[in-house]
This record gives structure tokens, sequence and C-alpha cells, in this order.
């Protein structure tokens, strides 16, 4: 009963809330470990080109003989990696080129500006709790029980911490008081009240009464709207006929809910949704500035009991 | 008249939407070209647009349902809040600020931390000293074989002595020593910062583990007779890279500290205030391995003579005492 009640609630969804010194709250997705960890397969690819390469220059200078290139391959790698991830988040404002590529970055979990201690921390820690596994990864052996246990065992430690939080933060990002967000991408569509006009002028558009229209709420509104956005996107011939089965029989359903008496010619089906939405999300717009917000249907049902 | 025709959120929208587009193009100015390299008018154009879009985002949640519009609010206005919340500051000016100010006062701050550090690496080294002169067999226990390069209460007395003044170090593979030696205590380095948030426990004993290694290492030529000379050898780079070490274990205590002793806060918030001078901690170690390791690599080999040695190794250990002395303290 608990976890059904919780579950309702708050649906997984990772959606962080971040707050803005404006104080207008913005919420922004959490990017998950899957992008994150591709996002750090990128940057570690990067970093180990870039030691490659100066690895390769120093083999072809003669510079030192084959048996230190070995161990200062590993100085060089460790060398460009701390600074490149703190200098570039530091640069491209919480990205790394991975981050960047995944779109990704990186925000102050107190909706502040990030600072340059936080991100030097994150990444200071990257190098114990990322790196430092990862190389123990391959000292995994049955031979020494103990010190292997202890190194699966942290292993296993630095890949939970992160599952264990809703803001997906590693023990780096706890300290540095970070989280990682997907970057929204702002794509303004057009509105379809607006749309709505341009096509009835030349008819008498369908009218509704208020009773008519206390039956949905704003989900269904925001439902109906993805389906009439839909039908502007470029029609392919087989799809076009489920189209019309589908809207056929939703204009079917909503008459019937509503209560609406005549019926609807096939060729004005759209018409007809396009006019219920305008009038629909008029009143709900209008009922919601009067302090009654509808979020669904279930909003009468909700008014019964209180 | 046209306006009577469209609902309330429709004109809301058709009012503000050219601001929302300026600002879009400003936003993506300043993604790309950066803020430093905007003219004043769009800086100061996209703060102002910013907040219109805040507001905007506001009154949009209260007063329309059109998905569309409250999806593209939000995403410009996040957008923009990241590109106005920028970071402001040069990497310069950053590089600079560290080690003028902020990185001998976070040492200062933290004294009694680093002071503990290098108690743990001298009491082991103590430790280390009076057990080999117990029982060289010790020294196995204490010295990975790795580490040893070879040396042990075992070997002649000409072998250890030819490890310290080495004429040719490349034919024996000394440069490879040296390196590996360095990531060996880089690697210490980085686990007993790192460790030390797991109250403390494991940055004490690791540093009391190396300063036990070190001990026997010493003991061991001191039997020999070599005492002095191993001094001269370890004083190179060692002044510098134990130095390092217990600085480290000085910024893992510190984070120790915060989750064992939260004081008012509680222990998140205390691990990260903690952190602040921490990290500085960090950083400076890292630096001085990183001398330390040019020290090791050419300094050492390149230098054979004692005295000079002894100069050279605790020549920079004053500069480095000096820096976290007399750096940024204000005039007055």
């Amino acid at each position: 009963m608990i976890f059904r009640r919780r579950k309702k609630k708050e649906p997984r969804a990772l959606a962080g809330e971040l707050m803005p010194p404006e104080g207008v709250p913005l919420k922004l997705r959490i990017a998950g470990i899957g992008v994150r960890i591709a996002a750090q397969i990128t940057d570690v690819a990067i970093t180990l080109v870039a030691s490659g390469s100066i690895l390769i220059l120093f083999a072809a200078l003669r510079f030192t003989d084959p048996q230190t290139l070995l161990a200062i391959g590993a100085l060089l790698f460790f060398l460009i990696r701390i600074p490149y991830y703190v200098f570039s988040e530091l640069v491209w404002n919480g990205q790394t080129l991975g981050k960047r590529l995944m779109k990704i970055k990186v925000v102050s979990h107190d909706g502040g500006s990030l600072t340059t201690h936080a991100l030097v921390l994150r990444n200071l820690m990257k190098e114990a709790e990322i790196f430092l596994p990862a190389t123990l990864l391959f000292t995994l052996n049955s031979a020494t029980p103990v010190a292997s246990g202890v190194a699966f065992g942290w292993i296993v430690i630095g890949l939970l911490v992160p599952l264990m939080n809703r803001h997906r933060r590693r023990l780096g990002d706890l300290m540095a008081g970070t989280h990682v967000i997907h970057l929204p991408v702002p794509v303004l569509l057009k509105d379809l009240a607006n749309e709505m006009r341009v096509q009835t002028e030349k008819r008498k558009p369908y009218a509704f009464l208020s009773h008519q229209l206390d039956h949905y709420g704003a989900f269904e509104l925001q439902t109906l709207e993805d389906l009439l956005r839909a039908q502007n996107s470029p029609p392919v011939a087989k799809r076009n006929r489920n189209q019309q089965a589908t809207i056929a029989a939703l204009v079917e359903t909503i008459r019937k809910k509503i209560k609406y008496a005549d019926t609807v010619p096939s060729k004005d089906n759209l018409l007809f949704l396009r006019a219920f939405y305008n009038a629909q999300r008029q009143h709900l717009e209008q009922r919601q500035l009067f302090g009654d917000r509808r979020k669904n249907k279930h909003h009468v049902m909700e008014d019964d009991i209180s | 008249m046209e306006q009577y025709d469209l609902m309330r959120s429709a004109r809301f929208r058709k009012e503000r939407e050219p601001e929302w587009r300026r600002l879009e193009a400003l936003v993506s100015e300043a993604e790309t070209r950066g803020l430093h390299n905007m003219d004043f008018k769009a800086a100061r154009d996209l703060a102002a647009y910013y907040r219109q879009a805040t507001t905007s985002l506001a009154i949009a949640r209260e007063i329309t349902l059109d998905k569309a519009l409250l999806e593209y609010l939000e995403a410009l206005t996040a957008r923009a809040y990241l590109s106005v919340y920028a970071p402001q500051e040069r990497i310069g000016s950053l590089i600079r600020r560290f080690f003028l100010t902020s990185a001998p006062q976070a040492m200062r701050r933290s004294w009694l931390f680093i002071l503990l550090g290098f108690l743990c690496m001298g009491l082991g080294a103590l430790t280390g000293f009076m057990l080999y002169f117990e029982n060289p067999a010790w020294f196995h226990v204490f010295i990975p074989p790795e580490l040893a390069n070879g040396r042990g209460p075992a070997s002649t007395t000409d072998y250890l002595q030819s490890v310290i003044y080495q004429q040719d170090p490349d034919s024996t593979g000394l440069g490879a020593f040296a390196t590996f030696l360095f990531s060996h205590n880089t690697r210490i380095a980085i686990f007993v910062f790192g460790l030390g948030v797991f109250l403390c426990v494991p940055s004490v004993l690791l540093t009391f583990f190396n300063g036990l290694g070190l001990g026997a290492l010493y003991a061991l030529y001191v039997d020999r007779g070599l005492g002095i000379d191993i001094g001269g050898w370890l004083s190179v780079h060692g002044v510098t890279e134990l130095s390092a070490i217990c600085i480290a274990c000085g910024g893992g205590l510190q984070l120790g500290s915060a989750i064992l002793f939260p004081g008012d806060r509680t222990r998140i918030a205390a691990l990260q205030l903690a952190g602040h001078d921490a990290v500085k901690l960090a950083v400076v170690a890292s630096i001085m391995l990183l001398v330390a390791a040019f020290l090791e690599g050419f300094a050492r080999q390149l230098l054979q003579d004692l005295s000079g040695r002894y100069i050279l190794g605790w020549g920079v250990g004053l500069i480095w005492l000096a820096w976290f002395i007399l750096g940024g303290r204000s005039r007055r």
C-alpha cells in the first residue's frame, strides 16, 4: 500500500528542480548514469589520444629508453587528465568535450553559479572515485583475497552512491554541491489557438457550452494538443489511414462524453477537434485563473469526495 | 480588432514572443562566443531579457495550458540562466590568485592538520628505524620488493652505495625506477587524500606505513655507515615529495575530521566547508609532487656531490616554507 502510494506521488522521471536567484524554479532533467559514463569514456579517449601522441613524439625523438617510456606514459596521462577536466569545465561552464558531445552539463546544486572550487573538487574526487577503482579493477585476483575484497568493495560503493540519491550525484558531486543535467533545447512550436483562427475564417466554427467543457482537465487537453501537432507533420500513406481511424474514434468518444448532439461529418473531424481544443483550453485557463486547477478528468470525482 | 479573437494566453504569447526570440539569439551567441566577447549592449540585454523571461515563465505557469509554450519557456529560461550565471573569472587571474593568496592562506589555516600529517610520517619513520635495529627482517615487511630496487639487509654495502651515487643512470634503468617511485608516491598521495573521507583512519595508516618504510630504509644505510649519504640522496627529492604526502594527509585528515566532528552543521555541510581548504592542500601537494618528479628525474642524477644534494633539497624545502608562511599576507 505504502509502496503504491509513493510510486504514484513521485514518478521516477528524474526531474530535478533548480532555484535560480530570481526565485522562479526551473525544471531541468537530471542526466542518468548511462549518458554520463558515455561522456566519461569520450573524455578518457580524448586524454588518452593526447598523451599517446606526446609519447610517440618522445619515442620518435629518442628522448629516453623504452623501459622508461611506459612509466612516462602513465605519468603523462595523469598530468594531462586532471588539468583537462578542471580547465575545460571552467572554460565551457561545466562541460568537457565529452559532455558537450552528450549535451549534458554540470550545474550548481543550489542554483548559484559554478565556483572554481566546486569544479576542482569534483574533478579531484573523480580521481579517487573513478580512475583509481578502474585501475584497481585490473589488480583483482584470488591470490590476495583481502586486498581484492577491499578494492572490489570500494568499486561497488563508488558505483552505488549515484544510484542512491535522486539527483544521481556521485561523491564528488555531493562534496562540491553540483549535479549533472541534460541541456534543454528551446523550440517554440506554433500556437494551435492561432492556427484555428486562420482555418475557421470561412466557416462557422463549432461552439460548445460551458457544461460541455467541464469533463476534461489539463492532461487530456495537452494530450489532444500533442495529437493535433502530430497532424501537422507530413503524412505517410499507411500511417495516414490509421490516423484517420484514430481521429474518428476520438471525435466519437468526445462527442459522447460531452453529450454533443450534432454528428460531425468525417471531413470536419479535425476542425471539430481544433475547435474543441480551443474552447476547452480557454475554459480551463479561465477556471485556473479563478484558482480551480484541473489536472485531469478525475477532478469531478475529487470535488465530490471533498 | 484582431486582438479580441485571441484567448488570453495566446495574446500573452503574442505580446512577448519577439523578446523571447531575441533572448534566444543572445543566449546562443553567449554560448558560442562567450560572455567576454559580447559587446556591452548585448550583454546588458541578455541579463534584462533573462529576467523578463523568468517573469514570463512564472506567469505562463499560472495562466496558460499550452504545453509547447511552457516547455519552450522552461528550456529558454534554463539556457539563459546557465549562460548568465556562468563563471566569469579568467583562467589567468584564477591561477594567479591561487598562487599568490588562496593557497598559502589555506595552508596557514590548516596548519594543525598538516602538523598531524608530518607527525604520522615522523612517528612511522622513527618506529621503522627502531624496529630495523631490533630485527633487520622487518625491512622486507615495510618495503615492497619492487620499491626496494634490490636493496635489502642481504645486499652488499657497495651495491647500496652504487644506488645512491649513480654515474650513468640510463644504463641500469634507474631512470625507470625514478619514474616508478614517483608514480608510486603520487598514488600514495591520492589515496591518503581521498581516503581521508573515511574517518581519517586510512590516511593515518597509509602515512604511517610510508614512514615505516622510510625509517627502515634509512636504518639499513645507517647500519652500513652510509647514513649521511642516504640523507643526501633522500633530501634532493624527499624533502619535497614526502612533505607533499604529509600535506595530502593533512587534507585528508581535514575531510575526515569534518565527518567525525561536524559541530553544529550537518555532516555533508561540514564536509563541504572543510573541502574548501582541503582541496587547496591537495592541489599544493600535487604541484609539489610535480616539482619532486623533476628533482628526482634530473637533479638527483646530475648532482652526485653530497653537500650539493643537501643544499638543493633543503633549499627547495625552504622555498616552499617561505611560500606558505609569507604568501598572501595583506599589506598594512
